[in-house]
């Protein structure tokens, strides 16, 4: 699929006050099960993704400048131009992640039973798959791909106070993206959108990707405290593939 | 056909990945994947407000007509104050009534008691009553030190509630004033 092509998200991490109403409404839409949660130090919670969580807000209090910068992360499957998750699985199980065509969004079937999850886990770039226990699938963001195929903007994007979240056709979000970003680089000459050129979920970063993630963007440094997603530059040679 | 992350990092940078897996990212055949309809597709739509906090957001609420049950909350676009939007908790107050979890029976626990026991209603409410009654009536003064009227109590506090709507919030207040309360908060403050 073309890149300027399909759906994409723009989320403006400038206004984002980490209330979770993105968090809630993914929930809720989907009706995926809670998690008995704790307190570990950080409103963060749950900790981190997994098998019924496919979006997190993560909390990061860092120090930019000599000043303490408190930077939210709505995090969610980026929906990759070129998704790495689905060509591994193409590997292994034909048809197990599916990439929609009138969208682009990755979605992953019930034939992700089948999957190595941490094949696939660590195929991922940004670090998103998880596995659902109880049913043995491998789970994340599907883009809300039932209500966008009904004309319904994804619950995360419908509920945000904020306008943190947007989405629409690719085109159109890269040129509000590309203007708000003009905009708060007026101020923060730093900021910048992540990985842009690769993926459907364009994160605008006022501060430092490492800020807010390791795993932000695709080559953020330490990203190999876990397990090794795949880097840029790996992600970035694929791409010509598709054209052959 | 088994590989690991090594081989293919370096099979997809030598370009070689496309003939090894032959026609590597076309499209494969369409796959019955999440064919089935939007949840909401036949349910009945109705608004309503957010029973939370003060601001008030609309609401649109799905409803599935052979059980009557809620199958779907989310904000209201056409309603001025949030235009479709909804915090944490107007996005998940679609619990408030399908939670399984849910407290649907009087539970009382007795004083010096570590137990919950299910009581009645028709017990409960009386019991409440005569409660309030006993305590407003020993407390209640009609005026203060310097001889000025209060006519108050200063024995019961109310800590309201955030799952109230304003209404039932201004009965409440109302009904706490009647019987000469004096400390009125909502717990949305503790």
């Amino acid at each position: 699929m073309s890149e300027n092509k399909g759906k994409t998200f723009f989320i403006d991490q400038t206004r984002c006050t980490a209330c979770r109403g993105c968090q809630a409404a993914c929930k809720q839409w989907k009706k995926l099960a809670a998690d008995e949660t704790v307190n570990t130090g950080s409103y963060q919670n749950p900790p981190d993704l997994n098998g019924h969580t496919f979006k997190l807000v993560r909390f990061n209090e860092v120090e930019v400048d000599g000043k303490l910068k408190w930077v939210f992360f709505p995090e969610q499957c980026r929906h990759c131009l070129e998704p790495p998750c689905k060509m591994m699985a193409d590997a292994f199980i034909p048809g197990a992640i599916i990439q929609d065509e009138a969208t682009g969004a990755v979605l992953y079937t019930e034939k992700t039973k089948e999957l190595d999850y941490q094949t696939i886990r660590e195929a991922c770039p940004y670090d998103i798959p998880r596995k659902e226990e109880t049913t043995g699938l491998l789970t994340k963001c599907n883009m809300c791909i039932d209500r966008v195929r009904a004309g319904m903007l994804p619950a995360c994007v419908k509920t945000c106070p904020t306008y943190t979240m947007h989405f629409g056709d690719r085109d159109e979000m890269l040129a509000i993206a590309r203007a708000r970003l003009a905009e708060v680089q007026k101020t923060s000459p730093a900021a910048l959108l992540a990985d842009s050129d690769l993926v459907r979920v364009l994160y605008l970063c006022e501060v430092h990707p490492s800020h807010y993630h390791h795993h932000m963007v695709a080559d953020a440094g330490g990203a190999t405290d876990r397990i090794g997603p795949f880097s840029r530059r790996a992600l970035l040679a694929m791409r010509p593939l598709r054209m052959g | 056909m088994k590989m690991n992350r090594r081989g293919f990092i370096k099979l997809a940078a030598t370009g070689t990945v496309a003939a090894a897996f032959g026609g590597l990212g076309i499209s494969l055949a369409p796959v019955a994947v999440h064919a089935e309809g939007l949840a909401i597709d036949k349910a009945t739509l109705t608004t309503s407000v957010c029973c939370y906090c003060a601001v008030g957001c609309g609401l649109l609420v799905w409803t599935d007509p052979a059980t009557g049950r809620t199958i779907n909350i989310e904000g209201n676009p056409d309603h001025p104050t949030n235009e479709g939007t909804l915090c944490p908790k107007g996005s998940s107050i679609w619990q408030t009534t399908e939670q399984s979890q849910r407290i649907t029976k009087v539970l009382y626990r007795a004083p010096g008691s570590d137990k919950w026991e299910e009581k009645s209603w028709d017990w409960a409410l009386p019991r409440i009553a005569r409660k309030i009654k006993d305590t407003r009536d020993a407390s209640f003064e009609a005026l203060n030190d310097k001889g000025q009227p209060v006519n108050r109590t200063r024995a019961m506090a109310s800590v309201g509630s955030a799952a109230i709507d304003n209404e039932e919030g201004w009965l409440l207040q109302a009904m706490h004033r009647s019987l000469g309360l004096v400390y009125l908060e909502s717990h949305a403050r503790i």
